[in-house]
């Protein structure tokens, strides 16, 4: 007999819920746990005590989130220390300028965001910031532990994504299972459930992206630098994705997206816009 | 007897903090408390959130105890900060008290309830 998936009990349902909605999985499962301790001492089951795990999950996110954090407790953390420091970076390819006088620093539990127009050097920054690409001028400093999402993914298209998991998580020193369960978890906090079996190159265009999205965070960098990692979402997904990155920065890590849609603009801290011609400007936005 | 009317929204958090400057409690005792005293029946998918909420916001400190029988529960007591807020709420609803009052008038002596 086959086990009902919808079966799998409330505090299972709670805290996969909670943790697609941005909770750390440590602490989702904590306040499951909590909460079937508090259905026991009500003498109730958690549905009939606290309602519909889904429910309650985005209930009780949603008053956690409203709380102003008092000075030192809880909440995200002020930015912290410096993840990310470019001083005064270019980058010429022969005679051609691609970049110049780039300063940029993001620091934990911030969200730069990097525009401009095609060609004007964005992705060419984002791989100098992950250290693929050696600055022609400037320095950069960087924390140890750098999370890449390109563009264009680093997926092999005949391995499925579960195979992609182990594979990444072995590079970070993971263990297969752990590196699949942490896979799976990142993965559902983007609504994808990757099926068993199907290579990367049956998925779809913006499936992938979630995957290349998972593979970037499963080593649990410091500081993630994403290359509109959101190319082929629906608008569910490009929520998901936009919340993930708060809860990231909630988390203390530092995020470099480069965006081309000025809306995402809200959600970030600081923005590098490149322009179209060399030569950079820093403009701080309210949160 | 409990009212059935919704006047507790805005001072939940009041009433939980008064509760917790008396006496360290968990979120059931507290439940039975704000029955007892005829306040509200208060869903626990209303209070708990809310205890979290306080224990967030720096208000309250969570610890835990065995229970007698089943799982450990899980106490809250009054932070320092808990008790300033008490103090701050409980003057703003002696306020807002007195303000319906005043509205409303005293009843008159020996009228049916």
């Amino acid at each position: 007999m086959s086990p009902d998936p919808d079966d799998d009990g409330w505090p299972a349902r709670f805290e996969a819920e909670l943790v697609r909605l941005g909770q750390h999985p440590a602490r989702a499962r904590a306040l499951a746990q909590e909460s079937v301790d508090q259905a026991v001492e009500a003498g109730s089951d958690a549905d009939r005590l606290l309602g519909p795990p889904h429910l309650y999950a985005r209930h009780l996110v949603s008053e956690l989130n409203d709380v102003p954090a008092p000075p030192g407790v809880g909440g995200p953390p002020a930015p912290g220390r410096v993840l990310l420091r470019l001083a005064d970076v270019g980058k010429r390819y022969r005679r051609r300028v691609v970049l110049a006088g780039v300063d940029l620093t993001v620091r934990a539990g911030e969200v730069a965001a990097v525009v401009g127009a095609n060609g004007c050097g964005k992705s060419t920054l984002l791989r100098i910031c992950a250290g693929l690409t050696r600055p022609t001028s400037g320095t950069v400093e960087r924390t140890r532990r750098v999370g890449l999402v390109p563009q264009d993914g680093g997926t092999a298209p005949w391995l499925t994504a579960a195979e992609h998991f182990t594979l990444f998580g072995a590079a970070a020193g993971l263990a297969p299972r752990r590196a699949r369960s942490t896979g799976e978890h990142l993965a559902a906090r983007l609504s994808w459930r990757p099926a068993a079996g199907q290579p990367a190159q049956d998925l779809s265009g913006g499936t992938r992206q979630k995957l290349n999205l998972v593979l970037g965070e499963l080593h649990s960098p410091d500081l993630l630098l994403l290359d509109e990692p959101y190319q082929g979402f629906d608008q569910g997904t490009y929520l998901d994705f936009w919340r993930q990155v708060v809860a990231w920065r909630d988390a203390g890590r530092g995020v470099v997206v480069v965006t081309h849609l000025l809306h995402d603009l809200r959600h970030v801290d600081q923005v590098l816009d490149l322009g179209s011609r060399p030569g950079a400007r820093v403009a701080a936005v309210a949160r | 007897m409990v009212t059935s009317r919704p006047w507790l929204h805005g001072f939940l958090d009041l009433c939980l903090l008064a509760m917790l400057g008396e006496r360290s409690d968990y979120g059931y005792g507290l439940s039975q408390r704000l029955a007892a005293a005829g306040v509200a029946d208060v869903p626990g998918g209303t209070l708990y959130p809310a205890l979290l909420r306080l224990e967030q916001q720096g208000l309250v400190e969570p610890h835990w105890a065995a229970s007698g029988s089943g799982p450990r529960r899980k106490y809250y007591a009054l932070t320092a900060a808990g008790h300033t807020a008490l103090a701050e709420q409980g003057a703003d609803w002696r306020r807002f008290r007195d303000g319906i009052d005043a509205l409303v008038g005293t009843p008159v002596e020996g009228s049916a309830r």
